[in-house]
């Protein structure tokens, strides 16, 4: 399959782009940590942990992370986007851990809203990977609809800072995390968006309570936390008190060309699905790809995959020429997430219809297994495809809000 | 080359979009043959009639000999009699353009070549117009066998396969592009319980899930158009393909890109068109309002390729899993 953006108008730097594939390779196969499965982030122990935030700050030292951020604050002058690309479609081939969206996140959100302390104090943390960040954003009654979030902070009794008291959930990494983004309701007469406050908080501070919450995966990525009358000063407000709308609107990573690297992920998984039909054998001991019917499904499958690729490229060019249309991210987020599932389902079907699979296959059926229950996460995270839909509907097609 | 596979693409989607009569897809693909085979008197005044638009000649198959039996399932009574008749005919089946055609250039595929057929004696309409498909003409053709061993023989094809069936999925991609637009436009202005019925997901979600379908049948046919024009160019440029790749593989890489088009927007298409009817509700289900004349029209831009089947087949041939074992 062609992969990788090297078409269209990135064509006159393939050199240089090359060039830094072979070197962000190299770098992957010194030091690189597998990653543990889709969608799995929280350290299996202390070793594995260490291992991990060794990783990270690796990734920053070398300056394959943070490129794109001010000189000043350990960017580099002259960084392409596309090299943001590169490296995420090279984390992914070579199943390397993976860049924290929240630590990304929190980063961005420093340096656009940050105070000169918080800055100084935060930023090289965050490359040193000693801080792991997580956000504290929804709430059982705010969820897509973060702007219902019913998180109080009441001014303390003492006229210094705030109590913060309220229920998130969904907050991915918060069991490990140093740092979380929180956001609480400082005022709730004005308008809803108008009272919301962002807070930059330790995860230690007294009053959290961290509940790891155990997915359909298996596995506990995602927690809840419990603030009680959590102490937080005016040193711990990111961005104007009453502006947390802002900080939670602006939160676009300048590493926004990652979403390119979906491409590779499908990539991939087309040829584990391929790898599946070969290991599955029915009744009969014929193995599955043998098969007219499952042959037909597969090339169903090739065609869906290169329709998302090439529409994941194509906003990908856009972006990396800063000419994205606002309905970029989510005709790209949609198309990929529900392909996904389409591809984890065909791959289930497979396997059921199956009465053995090769055990040369077995961590792919593993693998099957796992990304099929996660693959809702995708469509149902960040965006759930019912409010990705509207935004398409309101942003590329001009229809009124439903 | 000689042609700009990207402004035919452009073309046949509009020809799409706008229901148009003629076989543009057959009349470019027979052009590009016999634009190899320049020098011939027949094959120049065929082709110097076709470029001043005063002839057409119709693309299409021959069916394999010993198939006689022209009188299909769909054949009427005016079938093979008279001057094309009994046992030594070979069948050409669905040639699109057929009716309006003064000239047939039908592929042998069992020779890896095609006839130029010009004498109007030697071949038969075994059908009438399909009548699914009301847009364009089409039928069955009976030739006389003789015709055929006499027959001018082209042997050089060039890319006229990939280009006809590419032009044949961007006709439908034009049906697809025009008929969301105005359904989207439909939805934005229709008015039920005082608001528009595109503001309720149940339209919504689906024009949405339509548009980004769309979207992608649009990108990997604009892929597709973008190899084969690139790669042809290759081909007389290098005479043994690209540099790194030997000329069977990169013949390979372009069939397979126009088989992802044909298979994208024949397996796409018709389900999105007839979701289209059904979101513009009794309007939509009307003759005048006309959107069925574009989901005839997406059948037949599929059925003249036999798609989606052989697309899919010639991806599963493609990828090796044919011989899997």
């Amino acid at each position: 399959m062609p992969a990788d953006v090297d078409t269209g108008r990135q064509a006159e730097a393939r050199d240089e782009i090359d060039a830094y594939r072979r070197e962000v390779r190299a770098f992957i196969a010194e030091h690189g940590v597998r990653m543990p499965a889709e969608g799995v982030r929280v350290p299996r122990d202390a070793d594995h942990e260490k291992r991990i935030r060794a990783w990270l700050a690796a990734l920053y030292a070398a300056g394959h992370l943070g490129a794109g951020w001010p000189v000043r604050w350990g960017g580099r002058a002259g960084h392409l986007p596309v090299h943001d690309l590169v490296l995420m479609e090279e984390l992914i081939r070579g199943d390397a851990y993976r860049p924290i969206d929240q630590v990304m996140l929190a980063a961005h959100s420093l340096l656009e809203f940050g105070s000169e302390a918080q800055r100084r104090e935060l930023l090289p943390k965050i490359r040193s990977a000693e801080h792991v960040w997580c956000q504290l954003f929804s709430e059982p009654e705010a969820g897509s609809d973060l702007a219902a979030l019913r998180t109080r902070a009441r001014p303390a009794p003492d006229g210094n800072g705030w109590l913060v008291s309220g229920q998130k959930i969904w907050s991915t990494d918060a069991q490990w995390a140093d740092m979380g983004t929180l956001l609480a309701r400082t005022d709730p007469d004005v308008a809803r968006h108008a009272g919301i406050t962002a807070f930059v908080i330790p995860m230690t501070l007294a009053g959290l309570d961290i509940r790891p919450i155990r997915e359909m995966t298996g596995h506990a990525e995602f927690c809840e936390v419990f603030l009680d009358e959590v102490r937080v000063g005016p040193e711990h407000v990111l961005g104007e008190v009453g502006g947390g709308w802002q900080v939670v609107t602006s939160g676009l990573a300048s590493e926004r060309a990652f979403v390119g690297a979906n491409s590779v992920q499908l990539e991939r998984m087309f040829t584990d699905l391929v790898a599946l039909a070969r290991a599955a054998r029915f009744a009969d001991g014929t193995a599955a790809i043998t098969h007219e019917d499952i042959q037909a499904k597969l090339a169903g499958a090739l065609v869906r995959v290169e329709e998302v690729r090439l529409i994941v490229r194509d906003a990908v060019d856009r972006i990396l020429v800063d000419e994205e249309h606002p309905s970029d991210g989510p005709v790209g987020k949609l198309a990929y997430t529900e392909l996904n599932v389409a591809l984890t389902e065909l791959a289930m079907e497979i396997i059921d219809s199956a009465v053995v699979v090769d055990d040369i296959a077995a961590d792919v059926v593993a693998r099957w297994h796992h990304n099929f229950l996660w693959g809702r996460a995708l469509t149902i995270s960040g965006g759930a495809s019912e409010i990705i839909r509207g935004l398409i509907g309101r942003q590329l097609l001009g229809l009124p809000r439903a | 080359m000689g042609l700009r596979v990207d402004a035919a693409a452009a073309c046949a989607t509009e020809c799409g979009a706008a229901l148009h009569g003629g076989p543009l897809a057959g009349l470019t693909a027979s052009a590009h043959v016999l634009a190899r085979s320049n020098g011939d008197p027949v094959v120049d005044d065929l082709l110097e009639g076709i470029l001043v638009g005063e002839r057409i000649c119709a693309f299409g198959r021959l069916a394999p000999a010993g198939q006689p039996s022209p009188t299909g399932p769909h054949s009427t009574d005016n079938g093979v009699r008279g001057a094309v008749g009994g046992e030594d005919v070979r069948l050409a089946r669905r040639v699109d353009g057929a009716p309006q055609a003064d000239a047939f250039l039908l592929l042998d595929p069992t020779r890896q070549c095609a006839v130029l057929l010009t004498e109007p004696d030697t071949w038969q309409l075994t059908t009438g117009p399909d009548g699914f498909d009301v847009s364009r003409g089409c039928a069955d053709v009976a030739v006389r066998a003789d015709a055929l061993a006499t027959g001018h023989r082209l042997t050089d094809l060039g890319q006229a396969v990939d280009l006809y069936e590419l032009l044949l999925a961007a006709d439908a991609l034009g049906s697809v592009r025009r008929m969301l637009e105005r359904t989207v436009a439909y939805a934005a202005t229709r008015h039920t319980f005082g608001r528009p019925i595109g503001a309720t997901q149940a339209v919504q979600h689906r024009l949405a899930d339509h548009a980004v379908r769309a979207r992608g049948m649009n990108l990997v046919v604009a892929e597709a158009v973008r190899r084969l024009g690139t790669d042809a160019s290759h081909d007389t440029d290098a005479a043994g393909g690209t540099p790194g790749t030997s000329g069977t593989s990169a013949a390979g890489e372009r069939s397979r890109w126009v088989a992802l088009a044909g298979a994208s927007v024949s397996s796409g298409a018709p389900h999105l068109l007839h979701d289209l009817v059904q979101l513009t509700g009794g309007i939509g289900f009307t003759w005048e309002y006309g959107l069925h004349l574009h989901e005839r029209r997406v059948h037949q831009d599929a059925r003249l390729a036999a798609n989606p089947r052989a697309a899919l087949r010639s991806l599963v041939h493609g990828a090796g899993w044919a011989d899997a074992r």
